[in-house]
């Protein structure tokens, strides 16, 4: 961390020898100075407690080093045998340059009982603060109250740059108290913004580049589990580095998608590339490090993808169990078997 | 949080002829976030890191029984906790409280900054107010890695974006219970570690279904539980992430399993439970809960083994529970002794204050 020059305001009381702060260390110069005498502290109302960190004796003098980096913005206060020395760490100034870059589901018209949003942003953000910067509007612009699933635990990537917004389950769900006294977050026929606002702070603590709005329209509920039969592979061809695309009838979860698909031989062995989801979650894609050899291939398929409501392979989001509907499940992944010529 | 009710009510089970400081060993406890805490035996503090994927059992070394509990009231914790981290209030986040219940010494996890980069740090608060940072690069501790249930693929930049959000620790009967929740599926995680730690197996999660009204049901993640003894048995009261609250015995929580919990109460919109605390008053057992939207809710905890579950859309009712309409803003809660709870509270001017609050 880079700081600018330390501004000394206000040495007080000049008897005793002034605290200076030297990079991110605070020093006291002059042979028998004690760490006793030496307090700092955040400059801050009420009884606070001093900075974390350790004094040592050095040769000129005393080192005071703070576990932790400075913060820009804030005033420290040190007090050296009764003299008050303040000392700012200057603001950085930086432009805002975060913003929204995708929101999937990207379609424009979306199943009523939707499971989840994926925000994806540009940069790293601050955790603790996505439900005040989150609304959902409906077709007359005011919010529709409590829509997401507000946990504490943020659903983050460990890089702050995915954020997994669940709609509220028990709203959802069906027979459940929520889902029967308030009903569905959003229903079919309306139209809805996602609007996240330009206050949300980057990891660096500046606001976006600009609010982001998604508009889309609600449909018929989606309850059918995704049918492995309705899926379209087309092979690529011997000795070229095109992509094998399996395509859908509907879209499916974007991060699913990358997380639980993967091609192999037949005998179970991984084959190197790298894949890509477009055509609205309805295509995937997988070009392979090295061409093609002529062979049979496999694109294996966890039966845990999901759709954009939570339906998994063989299974919906809520399974009415007198009409047991759920497929008996033998197999953890679904293959796709495609041949190359 | 739930140290307290592990230890009244598994005491017989957890004091095993175990050595458990012995299998922990000094050095850096490398976290990478410091989440949801439960306090285990002989003041180990297991501590859930979502982002570095593991549970972190370190040695508080604070055993000594308090005296007497007397109370605790102090107002700005966030204000104070800041200052000594060198930084401001809106530059933390206080992730978890746990009271070790020994010497009723209160434990929050923090993060020293709200980016990805952000330090995890475990402070210390003396009933006299004092704070302590516990010297996470050298403390005696063991880790349990958690497995990836899929083999998650990287993205262009050779990230892998899964990760389960550690939502709730409970130390129970020799072993430490994990609930996730995944930022990609939607689908139970439940996990059990025996402590000491040993490698985790990648298939011990527990599939748990919720089944409503005998209708519907789904692969529902929990949330959060508290462990509660119903006639000599060990259950866990659990929250699901889509609202009801149900029991499942601790025996039945075998990885690979389908367990399906029984719905106990339905809480009703606005009402998800957050932590979850059990106490005996006037001779009844109590449970008390504070909720989403930052309020407190009391339900009896007795007869759940006579209880008739929750079957048809007509019984709605199950377990009856009261909001107590004095008590606002509570954003974590533990108990602190027999007479008392622990609750961080969320002020009229947006500080957060730790105080004692005798039980209702």
């Amino acid at each position: 961390m880079r700081f600018l020059a330390p501004i000394l305001l206000a040495p007080l009381l000049l008897a005793a020898p002034p605290v200076r702060l030297d990079g991110t260390v605070f020093r006291v110069s002059g042979g028998g100075a004690r760490c006793e005498e030496l307090v700092i502290s955040v400059d801050a109302p009420g009884d606070i407690p001093a900075l974390s960190g350790s004094c040592t004796v050095e040769a000129d003098g005393l080192a005071f080093r703070p576990k932790y980096a400075l913060q820009p913005g804030l005033r420290y206060r040190a007090v050296y045998s009764g003299a008050v020395s303040m000392f700012e760490i200057p603001k950085r100034v930086v432009t805002p340059s975060a913003a929204v870059v995708q929101v999937f589901p990207s379609s424009a018209v979306i199943p009523e009982n939707i499971l989840k949003f994926y925000l994806h942003f540009s940069a790293p953000m601050s955790r603790g603060e996505a439900y005040q910067h989150l609304r959902l509007l409906d077709a007359k612009g005011a919010p529709v109250a409590l829509p997401f699933l507000e946990i504490d635990q943020e659903l983050w990537d460990r890089e702050g740059r995915r954020l997994t917004v669940l709609f509220d389950p028990g709203r959802i769900k069906r027979g459940l108290a929520p889902n029967e006294e308030v009903g569905l977050p959003v229903t079919a026929g309306g139209r809805y913004t996602l609007v996240i606002d330009a206050g949300w702070q980057d990891a660096a603590g500046q606001p976006l580049k600009s609010e982001f709005r998604k508009e889309f329209l609600a449909a018929e509920a989606d309850r059918t589990p995704p049918d492995p039969k309705t899926w379209k592979i087309t092979a690529p061809t011997a000795g070229k580095s095109h992509p094998v695309s399996l395509e859908f009838p509907e879209p499916m979860d974007h991060a699913l998608l990358r997380s639980l698909i993967e091609v192999t031989t037949p005998a179970g062995r991984s084959i190197a590339g790298s894949m890509d989801v477009d055509h609205e979650e309805m295509r995937w894609q997988f070009t392979p490090a090295d061409p093609w050899k002529p062979g049979e291939y496999v694109v294996q398929v966890a039966r845990t993808l999901e759709d954009r409501a939570g339906n998994t392979l063989g299974r919906p989001f809520d399974v009415d169990v007198f009409e047991r509907v759920e497929a008996r499940i033998l197999k953890e992944t679904v293959p796709v078997y495609f041949t190359v010529r | 949080m739930r140290l307290v009710t592990t230890f009244t009510l598994f005491a017989s089970l957890t004091v095993a002829a175990v050595d458990y400081s012995s299998s922990l060993t000094s050095g850096k406890a490398d976290m990478k976030s410091a989440g949801s805490l439960a306090f285990g035996p002989d003041g180990i503090l297991f501590v859930g890191d979502s982002i570095g994927a593991a549970i972190f059992a370190i040695d508080t070394r604070d055993r000594k029984s308090a005296a007497s509990s007397g109370s605790v009231e102090i107002a700005g914790i966030n204000e104070k906790i800041a200052a000594m981290l060198g930084t401001a209030p809106d530059q933390i986040l206080i992730n978890d409280m746990a009271v070790n219940p020994l010497s009723k010494n209160a434990y929050l996890s923090v993060s020293r900054g709200k980016g990805p980069d952000a330090i995890p740090v475990i402070v210390r608060v003396s009933r006299a107010g004092k704070l302590e940072e516990i010297p996470l690069d050298k403390v005696k501790h063991s880790r349990a890695d958690l497995p990836n249930p899929v083999e998650a693929k990287k993205d262009a930049r050779g990230n892998n974006l899964r990760l389960d959000a550690i939502t709730d620790l409970a130390f129970v009967d020799g072993k430490v219970f994990v609930a996730g929740l995944s930022n990609e599926e939607f689908s139970s995680n439940l996990r059990s570690i025996p402590f000491p730690f040993k490698a985790v197996e990648k298939g011990a999660s527990v599939e748990i279904y919720h089944g409503q009204h005998g209708r519907f049901e789904t692969n529902s993640p929990v949330r959060t539980f508290v462990p509660y003894e119903i006639k000599s048995e060990a259950y866990l009261l659990a929250a699901y992430t889509c609202t009801p609250l149900v029991k499942f015995p601790v025996s039945s929580l075998k990885p690979g399993t389908k367990v399906m919990g029984t719905t106990i109460a339905e809480l009703g919109n606005r009402n998800r439970p957050l932590d979850m605390i059990i106490y005996q008053k006037g001779g009844h057992d109590l449970i008390l809960m504070n909720n989403s939207s930052r309020g407190v809710m009391k339900m009896s905890a007795e007869n759940l083994d006579k209880f008739e579950p929750i079957k048809s859309q007509v019984e709605r009712q199950g377990v009856q529970y009261e909001t107590l309409a004095g008590w606002k803003g509570v954003e974590q809660l533990d108990k602190f002794d027999k007479d008392n709870a622990m609750m961080l509270v969320r002020n009229d001017g947006g500080s957060l204050d730790l105080k004692t609050v005798a039980l209702p």
